[in-house]
């Protein structure tokens, strides 16, 4: 009974306490697909990815009432950092939702401002920033007063003088950014203001706190268990500057999105048992990196699973050269390329969560073909070609001697004539998490089934591969559907069963390519690549080495009149892939989640 | 499309707002007898910038626009049937050589291959024009000259120049207009006034950002230009940027909602 009545009390405290509108509330997942967009479109950094905060302990009085509660003190707050944006997972500081969601639309342009090192202290940095939006943004000034007026009545009077100083500046400054205005010194932190950046973003741990932690991770699958490793974020200004440390830090993955959350929520964690350290920590910020990918794959390097799980070969193998860049020519027979079969396929319908996409696509690509398969000026064919019969009967007319072109029109078969072979790169790195959609190695299915349901639909020939390599004496290429197969229910069932493989010897899988796609009769071939990295392998195939030899192979595909381009979801390719595949010949997906967009509308207008 | 514009006077002029020293490149090629290649995306100024180099320096000028079903006939003639009769008669190409004008080809990438391989003999020095239906020669006279403009976006990988044909022209590379240009060129075309003006430009830098990255294609001057006619004729100001801005540049939900918010960042109430 008395636990009973305590329940209640506390309940009833809690929801008194709390400073928020639930009802009101705007979730980041809620602008999420908007938000990548806004930032950049407000200047942010393309490379950066977007993440939740997590909650950020404030120091400032808080009421009475809150600290009986024992609520109020996390408060989240945005800020920016080298690697990226960090905006609350949920803000429901104003009763109105309208309110809630234009604060997010006004801290991503708040953050998007360039940062001076000169700018001085917090206030004077929000400021700054704030004048800078509005002034630029006559429309975005005028959300942001909405904001300010709807922000003032909710914030508490100090009843100390020198924070009630404090907290005056901060109104004025809310009010009148472009004033200049200085936060007078005080003993508490001010109350936090949601409309401006972190005072003190959370830093991340050096590079040498990191590098202790390797060994440790490649030892036993107990450790990998711990894989939520702490960090004591560090809480003095004077860091913010270093930010370029965390460029040590840089995220594995590949993604516009991450669940930051979902690894760094750790307020009830198992090995923190202690009411005085779990407090303690409500200080911390823990900064964790998915090790556990990385461990896993230093542990594959040391003792290989010789085709441990191994897909199911074709045949023994074909020899390919191989560019040796040091050397300025090309081996002979230096790899050996391995055709397989994805292993434990069964023959499987389209996965119904793409049938909407799937549908539409179809769709866009039906419509694609049949004007473009007509033909005039056939030298036989079901209709006359009119115009062309009238000018040649003029010329006949005025005694100039022609020959007698081809005067009819036809849809010869094979359409747009017009082959594509798509191989995409299932190397390890595939494995990593892309937030809540999954692994790349996820999205590159879908695409493979989208791509090919839309290929279907025109009629283009098409082939799908997918390779991968340890060493050079395998190169791993799996066929998903050659050119002369249908895409069935086996095909697809083969790309489901795609599994995230080893390394990434590009080259090798190109030449193949490229001998197969020769072998189509059509008049353009492309050679599409679905790609997440650079080239790389376990031996000396990696930096200039392997990116050399990838260089040469797409050479050799252009010269043989193919027409290579890469789609790559590396937000670094910029700096390898001009030199690999020209500048004009390769297109970067900044949200890997759109590739399978992407990369038919892409199709469509290559091939347009 | 091959209607030939002729001299005007001075103030007759059609406006174009110099970005670089396209003017002095062009005039100098001009005098020089050489050919020029014009690349850019679209909508940033190559037509109206041939037009009025065309003016300016007082030849007429015939624009063909290049699409694939584009014969070697359309751009030097035909016979044509009158009367009973049949009667020849010039294309666009061989009237600019006779009159001594600009032909430009706009898009010329998308003219089949063998219909550029016409242009050839009059891209080198010795600047002839075979007819083989009538069986004539032209020597184009010094105030012919033969501009070709096409936009490079990898879109375009399938369908580029070949290189022996691009390797006949000097090159001009244009891109959107600085921010004061592009306002002056927005203000003028568009009858809006400068502040309306420098706002639709900031816009245009902010969604031009996303090129590459959400957007496969900047949006372009003309796209200003037309979103300013909007407002000038008293359209409101977000409908017209979400007409003339936003819609054209995609079909995704979530991109247009998205381009709405910045278009707000500059017009939102
Ligand atoms: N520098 C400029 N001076 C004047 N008008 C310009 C300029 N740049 C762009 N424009 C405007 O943009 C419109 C589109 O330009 P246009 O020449 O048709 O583009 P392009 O030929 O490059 O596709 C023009 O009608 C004109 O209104
Ligand atoms: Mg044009």
């Amino acid at each position: 009974m008395e636990d009973l009545v305590g329940g209640w009390w506390d309940k009833l405290i809690r929801r008194t306490a709390y400073r928020g509108y639930p009802q009101a509330a705007v979730a980041l997942a809620d602008i999420e697909k908007q938000a990548p967009l806004f930032f950049r479109a407000m200047g942010g950094d393309p490379a950066l990815t977007l993440r939740t905060a997590v909650g950020t302990a404030h120091g400032a009085r808080r009421r009475l009432l809150e600290r009986i509660a024992g609520t109020g003190e996390q408060v989240e707050l945005a800020w920016r950092d080298g690697q990226s944006l960090y905006l609350p997972e949920k803000i429901d500081l104003f009763p109105d939702a309208a309110r809630n969601r234009e604060l997010y639309f006004w801290l991503m342009a708040l953050a998007a401002q360039p940062q001076h090192s000169d700018d001085g202290d917090w206030l004077t940095r929000n400021r700054r920033a704030s004048a800078a939006c509005l002034a630029a943004m006559p429309g975005l000034a005028a959300l942001y007063r909405r904001l300010v007026t709807a922000l003032l009545p909710l914030r508490d009077t100090p009843r100390d003088a020198a924070a009630a100083a404090q907290e005056a500046a901060i109104r004025a400054a809310l009010q009148q950014p472009e004033a200049a205005i200085a936060l007078p010194p005080c003993r508490t932190p001010p109350q936090p203001v949601l409309l401006w950046l972190h005072p003190t973003p959370p830093t991340a741990p050096t590079a040498g706190a990191d590098d202790k932690q390797t060994p440790e991770m490649e030892d036993s699958d107990s450790k990998e268990t711990k894989k939520k490793r702490r960090y004591r974020a560090r809480r003095d200004t004077a860091d913010e500057r270093k930010n370029g440390m965390l460029l040590v830090f840089r995220a594995e993955s590949i993604f516009t999105w991450d669940e930051y959350v979902r690894v760094n929520r750790h307020t009830d964690d198992d090995d923190m048992d202690d009411a005085g350290a779990a407090a303690e920590d409500m200080n911390t910020l823990t900064i964790s990196r998915d090790n556990r990918r990385r461990a896993s794959r230093l542990k594959f390097d040391l003792d290989l699973p010789a085709a441990a799980y191994d897909d199911t070969p074709l045949g023994s193998g074909i020899l390919l050269p191989e560019w040796d860049y040091r050397r300025q020519r090309l081996v002979a027979e230096h790899c050996c390329l391995k055709p397989m079969l994805p292993r434990d396929a069964t023959p499987a319908p389209l996965p119904d969560k793409l049938q909407p996409l799937a549908r539409r696509l179809r769709r866009q690509f039906q419509a694609l073909s049949p004007e473009r398969t007509r033909k005039s000026g056939e030298a036989s064919g079901p209709d006359i070609d009119l115009d062309r019969l009238i000018r040649f009967l003029a010329e006949k007319r005025s005694g100039v001697a022609v020959a007698e072109p081809p005067l009819y029109q036809a849809w010869p078969p094979g359409g747009r004539n017009m082959a594509c072979l798509l191989l995409a790169d299932l190397s390890l790195s595939t494995e990593s998490w892309l937030g809540e959609a999954g692994q790349v190695i996820g999205v590159i299915r879908d695409s493979l089934l989208l791509f090919a349901e839309a290929l279907s639909a025109c009629g283009d020939d098409f082939g799908l591969y997918g390779f991968s390599s340890i060493r050079r004496d395998e190169v791993r290429y799996l066929l998903l559907k050659d050119f002369a197969e249908r895409y069935d229910d086996t095909t697809r069932g083969r790309i489901l069963a795609l599994r995230p493989g080893y390394y990434t010897r590009m080259g090798a899988a190109i030449r193949q390519s490229t001998r197969i796609l020769l072998e189509q009769p059509a008049q353009r071939r492309l050679l599409l690549i679905v790609s997440d990295g650079k080239p790389n392998d376990l031996d000396h195939y990696e930096g200039r080495y392997g990116v050399e030899d990838t260089r040469q192979a797409v050479l050799e595909a252009k010269r043989a009149g193919l027409i290579p381009f890469c789609v790559t979801v590396d937000k670094e390719a910029g700096e390898y892939l001009p030199h690999l595949f020209g500048r004009r010949g390769y297109s970067v997906v900044h949200d890997a989640r759109r590739l399978p967009q992407v990369l038919t509308g892409l199709y469509a207008s290559l091939t347009a | 499309m091959n209607a030939p514009v002729h001299a005007k006077l001075a103030s007759q002029l059609p406006f174009y707002q110099p970005v670089a020293d396209e003017c002095t490149v062009f005039e100098t090629a001009w005098r020089q007898q050489l050919p020029v290649l014009i690349k850019g995306p679209t909508g940033c100024g190559k037509t109206r910038f041939v037009a009025h180099m065309a003016a300016k320096l007082g030849l007429p000028l015939f624009t063909v626009s290049c699409h694939d079903d584009l014969s070697a006939a359309d751009l030097v003639g035909r016979h044509l049937i009158a009367g009973g009769d049949t009667r020849w008669c010039d294309g666009p190409l061989t009237r600019a050589v006779r009159e001594g004008g600009i032909c430009y080809l706009d898009e010329v990438v998308e003219a089949r291959k063998d219909t550029t391989v016409v242009l050839h003999p009059l891209t080198d020095d010795r600047r002839i024009l075979p007819i083989e239906r009538t069986g004539e020669e032209l020597q184009a006279p010094p105030g012919f000259m033969l501009v070709v403009s096409f936009n490079p976006g990898y879109q375009h990988v399938l369908k580029t120049l070949k290189p022996s044909t691009r390797q006949r022209f000097v090159a001009l590379s244009f891109d959107f207009p600085l921010p004061e240009v592009e306002r002056a060129v927005v203000q003028h075309e568009g009858g809006v006034d400068e502040r309306l003006a420098a706002q639709l430009v900031t816009l245009a830098g902010q969604i031009r950002r996303l090129t590459g990255y959400d957007l496969d294609e900047a949006v372009s001057t003309r796209l200003l230009v037309y979103c300013a006619k909007l407002i000038a004729s008293g359209m409101g100001v977000r409908l017209a940027c979400r007409t003339a801005l936003v819609e054209p540049l995609s079909d995704e939900a979530d991109t247009l909602a998205a381009l709405m918010a910045v278009v707000d960042t500059q017009f939102g109430a």
